[in-house]
Parts: C-alpha cells; sequence; structure tokens
C-alpha cells in the first residue's frame, strides 16, 4: 500500500490526475506510472458513441444487454506507438480492447487483435467495488505490440442487473514524449554521484601520516602566527644606494 | 650604601631580641620583625609571585637561577671591590635580558610580552650612556646568542638575521625589539619541529629524499594559500595538511621517480626553515 501512495503522490506533484486502484497492482505498473507520468502526449481521438450490443431489434425489445462497444478512431494523428489509456470508470466490469493496426505491407486488409481480453475493472459485478475508479492501461499489460495504431475497440461487458447504465468516461489516450527523460529519471535515482573516496591503494611502506601531519600542521601554524604578527613599526632607515654616501645615508635617530 | 647598612641591622635587632627578653612568644615576634627587616619577606614574594608567573617545568633550578640573577642586578655587588668593566656590564645586562625572555614560552602572550618589556627596560637602561634606549648593536646581539643557546644551525640564522636585524647604530624602538625576539624564539621552535618531522620521515635509517620533498612542497603549497579571508585558509591548509592528502602525496611521489638517494638532516632543515623565513617580514 505504500508504494501505491508513493505513487499517487508522484503523479500529483506531477500533474496527472490519474488514480488507479493500487489494490492489485504491482510495482511494475508502479514504475511504468512513473515513467509514463513523465514523458506522455495525449494523442486527439474521435469516440463514438457506446453502442449496445443486443440479438434482435433495439427499439422494439427491452433490454439490457451488458454489452457495450465504444469506437475509437484518430483521424488526426497517423499510426502511433500507444503508450497508455487512461480513463473513469462508470459500473464497467470487464473491458476488452481490440486494436487494428497498419500490417505488413503483403497483407491486404489490417486485421482486429484482441490485445486486452476481459480485464477486470470491479471484482464483484454486483458490487460498488472499483465501480467509479480511475484506470491507467499501459503497453506492457497489453497482449501484442502495439506499435501504429490506427483504430481501436473497447468492449464493455456489466453482467449484474444492478447496473443498467455503464460505461467508460474521459477515455484519453497517450504515446510516448519527444524524448524519455524517465530513463534520464531512473539512471539518476540508481546510480548516486559517488563521493570521493580516498584511494588507500598505497604501494610502498610509508612515514605515518598521522604523525607528519601534525609535525607539518604545527609548522604550518608558527609560520602563520609569524605572517599574522608582522609589526608595523619602522625603523626610520633612509637608504641610498650610493657608496659614497653610505656614511651618510642612516639620518634618522642617529646613535652617537 | 644600603646594602652595607643591611648585615648590621639584622644582627643588632637578634642581639637586642637576645638581651631584651628569653620568652618565647617575643621571640617568635621578633623572628617575623627580623625578616621583615632583613626584606627576604618581600624578596620571597616577589620570588614566588615570578613562580607563579613562568610556571616553569622544574622550580628548584628556576629559583636557583632567579636568586642568581637577583644577586647581579645591582651595579655595585655588596664586597666587590671594583667597578665591573663596560663590556662585562653589558653581557650581564644582555644576560638578565636574556633570562626574563625565557620565562615565558612565546605561546603564552601576555606573560611573554611582559617579560620582553622588561627585558627591554633592563637592556636600554643604562647609568653610563647619556640617552637611555636599546641600540642595534645590544640588539643583534642578543639575537645572536638566543639563536646559539637554542642551537640552532649557522645557515638557518644568518639569513633570519638579516632580515630582523638592525644597523648598530640605530635606535630600536620596542616594536620592532619585540617581533625579532618572537621571531627568534618562533624561529626555534620551528626548527625543533622540523627536527621531529625529519625523525618522522626517517625510519629505517634512511629519509627518502622525494618523500621530503613531496612533504616539504605540501607545506608550501598550503602557506601559499594566501590571501584569503582567515577562516577559509585555514580550512583550506587543513584539508591539504591531512594525513590522507600527505599520504597520496607522498604515494604519488614515489610512484613518479625512481631515485633513490636519502636528504641529510641539515638540508631538510634548511629547506624547511626558509620557508619559515620567507614569511618573516624585512626590518626597515
Amino acid at each position: 500500500m505504500l508504494i501505491g501512495q508513493l505513487a499517487v503522490r508522484l503523479q500529483g506533484l506531477l500533474g496527472g490526475v490519474v488514480f488507479p486502484a493500487w489494490d492489485s497492482r504491482t510495482t511494475e505498473d508502479f514504475y511504468a506510472a512513473a515513467a509514463s507520468a513523465m514523458s506522455r502526449v495525449q494523442v486527439p481521438c474521435h469516440i463514438k458513441g457506446a453502442v449496445a450490443l443486443q440479438v434482435g431489434d433495439v427499439r422494439t425489445v427491452q433490454g439490457r444487454p451488458g454489452v457495450l462497444v465504444i469506437d475509437v478512431t484518430f483521424p488526426t494523428a497517423g499510426p502511433f506507438e500507444l503508450q497508455e489509456i487512461t480513463f473513469k470508470n462508470y459500473y464497467t466490469a470487464f473491458l476488452s480492447i481490440r486494436v487494428r493496426q497498419v500490417g505488413s505491407p503483403n497483407q491486404s486488409s489490417n486485421k482486429w487483435i484482441t490485445c486486452l481480453r476481459d480485464y477486470c475493472l470491479m471484482p464483484n459485478p454486483h458490487n460498488e467495488e472499483g465501480a467509479q475508479d480511475y484506470v491507467s492501461l499501459y503497453k506492457h499489460q497489453m497482449l501484442c505490440d502495439m506499435d501504429k495504431v490506427l483504430e481501436l475497440r473497447l468492449i464493455l461487458r456489466q453482467p449484474s442487473p444492478l447496473w443498467l447504465n455503464f460505461t467508460l468516461e474521459e477515455l484519453q489516450f497517450f504515446q510516448h514524449g519527444p524524448q524519455s527523460p524517465s530513463s534520464a529519471f531512473t539512471k539518476w535515482l540508481s546510480h548516486p554521484a559517488p563521493y570521493e573516496q580516498p584511494a588507500l591503494l598505497l604501494q610502498q611502506a610509508l612515514p605515518d601520516p598521522d604523525k607528519v601531519s601534525s609535525e607539518v600542521q604545527q609548522m604550518w601554524m608558527l609560520t602563520e602566527m609569524i605572517r599574522a604578527n608582522r609589526t608595523t613599526a619602522r625603523i626610520g632607515r633612509f637608504d641610498v644606494s650610493c657608496p659614497a654616501a653610505s656614511a651618510l645615508s642612516s639620518l634618522a635617530l642617529i646613535w652617537p | 650604601m644600603a646594602e652595607k647598612r643591611r648585615p648590621t641591622a639584622p644582627v643588632a635587632g637578634a642581639s637586642e631580641a637576645r638581651r631584651a627578653s628569653p620568652a618565647r612568644g617575643l621571640a617568635t615576634e621578633s623572628e617575623e620583625e627580623f625578616l621583615r627587616q632583613a626584606g627576604v619577606t618581600s624578596m620571597l614574594r616577589a620570588a614566588l609571585l615570578k613562580v607563579l608567573e613562568a610556571r616553569p617545568d622544574e622550580p628548584l633550578p628556576f629559583l636557583a637561577h632567579y636568586f642568581d640573577n637577583l644577586g647581579l642586578r645591582s651595579p655595585a655587588n655588596g664586597g666587590a671591590g671594583e667597578p665591573p668593566g663596560l663590556l662585562l656590564l653589558q653581557q650581564q645586562r644582555i644576560g638578565r635580558a636574556l633570562w626574563h625572555l625565557r620565562l615565558a614560552h612565546h605561546s603564552q602572550r601576555t606573560a611573554f610580552n611582559n617579560n620582553v618589556s622588561v627585558a627591554y627596560e633592563c637592556l636600554s637602561a643604562s647609568g653610563r650612556k647619556k640617552r637611555p634606549g636599546l641600540d642595534g648593536r645590544t640588539y643583534s646581539e642578543l639575537l645572536k646568542r638566543i639563536c646559539r643557546d637554542g642551537e640552532a644551525p649557522e645557515e638557518i640564522v644568518s639569513p633570519l638575521l638579516q632580515k630582523i636585524q638592525c644597523r648598530d647604530h640605530e635606535a630600536v624602538p620596542f616594536d620592532i625589539f619585540r617581533y625579532g625576539m618572537l621571531t627568534c624564539f618562533v624561529l626555534l621552535e620551528f626548527v625543533a619541529r622540523a627536527d621531529a618531522l625529519y625523525e618522522v620521515l626517517d625510519d629505517s635509517g634512511q629519509a627518502d629524499r622525494r618523500v621530503c620533498q613531496a612533504v616539504l612542497d605540501t607545506l608550501e603549497g598550503a602557506l601559499l594559500a594566501g590571501d584569503f579571508e582567515a577562516p577559509s585558509r585555514y580550512l583550506e591548509a587543513g584539508s591539504q595538511l591531512g594525513p590522507d592528502c600527505l599520504a597520496l602525496a607522498m604515494d604519488r611521489a614515489l610512484l613518479a621517480r625512481k631515485s633513490n638517494s636519502a636528504m641529510l638532516r641539515d638540508e631538510f632543515l634548511e629547506k624547511a626553515a626558509s620557508l619559515f623565513i620567507a614569511k618573516v617580514r624585512p626590518v626597515g
């Protein structure tokens, strides 16, 4: 739980508003959250309305099928590498995601692939737990690579008859930032700068450094004392550099 | 004259006491009276004060020297027939001044300054000369005497004397006298410390030249540290002269060069002393 609290505080500091349900999460999710929070760019998307899947005619048969499909397209952004999906749950019990990516050149049509199968958002569909959580889904949780995503299809299921209306709100999709300071961030965390350690690899037998040091410091102190104690008095000598005048040079305070 | 009278007074006082009353109580009182009149009380009090001020390691020789000098203090000794010659007088005065200067270590700054001023007065006062004051010749002689008694080598002493000596005919003011005395005593201690350092470096009977030179160079570097404010200079010097830095310097020196000659004690002392003397401000 402590890791969860740290992650919450970290994301709060970094401006992210996603608070995942951390009870069942792992440390891998925590690091992924930290890394992604540092460098993610939201991809503009177009979310089509949720379509309930049911057998028969919707208008005539009254029923709540409990399955909804949300289609997401990215008209403005080309194929991108999906890193993170965030949303706010509203009484959805299970989530599946299918993705259509840019396939290899020899294939004619792009196929839909399931990248997330029956992801549990509410442990007990009848209860409230997890019903209104903020959820983050990461690249590493997907079953396939999300390198060139074109479209996504989210399939929501709520088998409980208690919750007739259910959906996902505030859907957001993220890709990697232009540069990744997360790697630099973790490097800094894992390799603190080593402070200078004195290399005690002394090869030869040296005289005792402690004794040498104490003597040298005393000598230094004595010299400093003399340097600091300089007298400002002057003897008042006038020196003329002329041999003939040497006898007359010292004029002041001449001793008889 | 006062001294001639002194021996007679106690004799008279004692005989009077004996004649006056043989009782014990009065004898005790008269003994005190005797001591006071003899001037012994004040003399002993002065001697004890001097001992307290100097705090010598061996009080008994100190007191012996003190009384010895006390006898010399008056120009005409009681009992000496002829007045001593001028040279002898000057020697006596230098000796007395030296004794005063040696009473306190230079690190005990107040006591040392007091002694220096007493010595200055002692040297300056003279009955014969017209003008009181200390002349350069006496000052130089005193400096040489101090260095000689401290057993400092001649090669070390002469550069220092060149810096702080005064010409024979010049009058030496008190500040310069004090500075000269202090420098001499500090140099003597410095040489003693350098000697002890040489002993430490001289393990197994041979002081490696490279190691000695490395230590001296480190000291020179710390002394050059400089013109900064006092606290940072001390901190920097302290870090440069710490045991680990010195060990690294010595180790580096041993790895750098291959020569294996030894440095003699005299050469080491001379080099160390030159670092000290470089910081002494010349008089003039």
